[in-house]
């Protein structure tokens, strides 16, 4: 199989698609604050809920930024099972999120979406910089 | 300090072109379709829909022709194609900058791929100038 197939512009634009829908949530997160509250809340309430959506959101975040700075670097680039997980999974989450955007889930059902979609890639990512920076395996 | 043997071309300016192409050509279908919900949704002034879209289409030009002039003078070494692209790197951020900014009626999404694209747009410059500035020390055949 050639070195540059299809699974590598794939990945990068699942992960970019991802990556705008979690700044449009952040940008936007209001409604989903309102969804997780009764219908008579105080302020502070809504400060806690806020907070909540503020922290996944911007773990969320940091975890891209790690995704990213091993996709960019090269070292998992070329890996295909990892391109292939990635893949897979910034597409569902993708699709999730917009679920979670437009019908107004609560902001709990954010820590499921971000266990499966953010952190196993992410956490595959760190399980390569370890293998390729630890153990001297070769990035492919 | 020159890299071992010949090669001056950037590895990392071509993966971005590379990856700058996929990504605009999924911007371009997407600002298609987000132009026909905001046409159907949106009161527009029907002169400034019809340059939007234009606008859109010459910009398809710009970047088509900045990316293929960007690649082949990083891969083939040649100071002419790559400062082309480099040149017409500004009207492609003008661009960008019109569609975050300027245009009618701008969408949070729009806002957000444009910005994507002017970090593209400035790290492409950054590494551009660079492996000009590298072809430049040594002698072109």
């Amino acid at each position: 199989m050639a070195l540059v197939s299809g699974l590598v512009p794939a990945r990068f634009l699942t992960l970019t698609a991802h990556l705008v829908i979690v700044i449009t949530i952040f940008w936007s997160r209001d409604n989903n604050v309102r969804a997780s509250l009764p219908l008579q809340y105080s302020q502070q309430q809504y400060e806690r809920q806020d907070v909540e959506l503020v922290v996944a959101l911007s773990v969320t975040l940091g975890l891209f930024a790690v995704e990213l700075a091993g996709f960019l670097s090269g070292i998992s680039m070329f890996n295909n099972t990892q391109s292939l997980l990635s893949t897979g999974a910034h597409a569902s989450a993708a699709v999730a999120l917009l679920f979670f955007l437009f019908e107004q889930w609560e902001s709990s059902l954010y820590w499921w979406i971000f266990a499966f979609c953010s952190a196993l890639p992410a956490a595959f990512e760190i399980l390569l910089f370890v293998s390729v920076f630890g153990f001297k395996r070769k990035p492919l | 300090v020159h890299p071992p043997g010949r090669q001056l071309s950037s590895t990392p300016l071509e993966i971005l072109l590379f990856l700058n192409g996929w990504y605009y050509a999924t911007y371009f279908l997407l600002e298609i379709f987000i132009f026909v919900y905001k046409g159907l949704l949106l009161p527009y002034p029907s002169a400034n829909l019809a340059l939007d879209l234009v606008m859109l289409f010459l910009y398809l030009g710009i970047e088509v022709t900045r990316i293929f002039f960007g690649s082949k003078g990083n891969l083939c070494q040649r100071k002419v194609p790559l400062s082309i692209s480099l040149a017409l790197t500004f009207p492609a951020a003008v661009m960008a900058a019109y569609y975050l900014l300027l245009q009618t009626y701008a969408l949070r999404l729009e806002a957000i791929l444009n910005a994507i694209l002017l970090l593209f747009y400035a790290v492409e410059l950054l590494l551009g100038i660079l492996t000009l500035a590298s072809f430049s020390r040594v002698d072109s055949y």
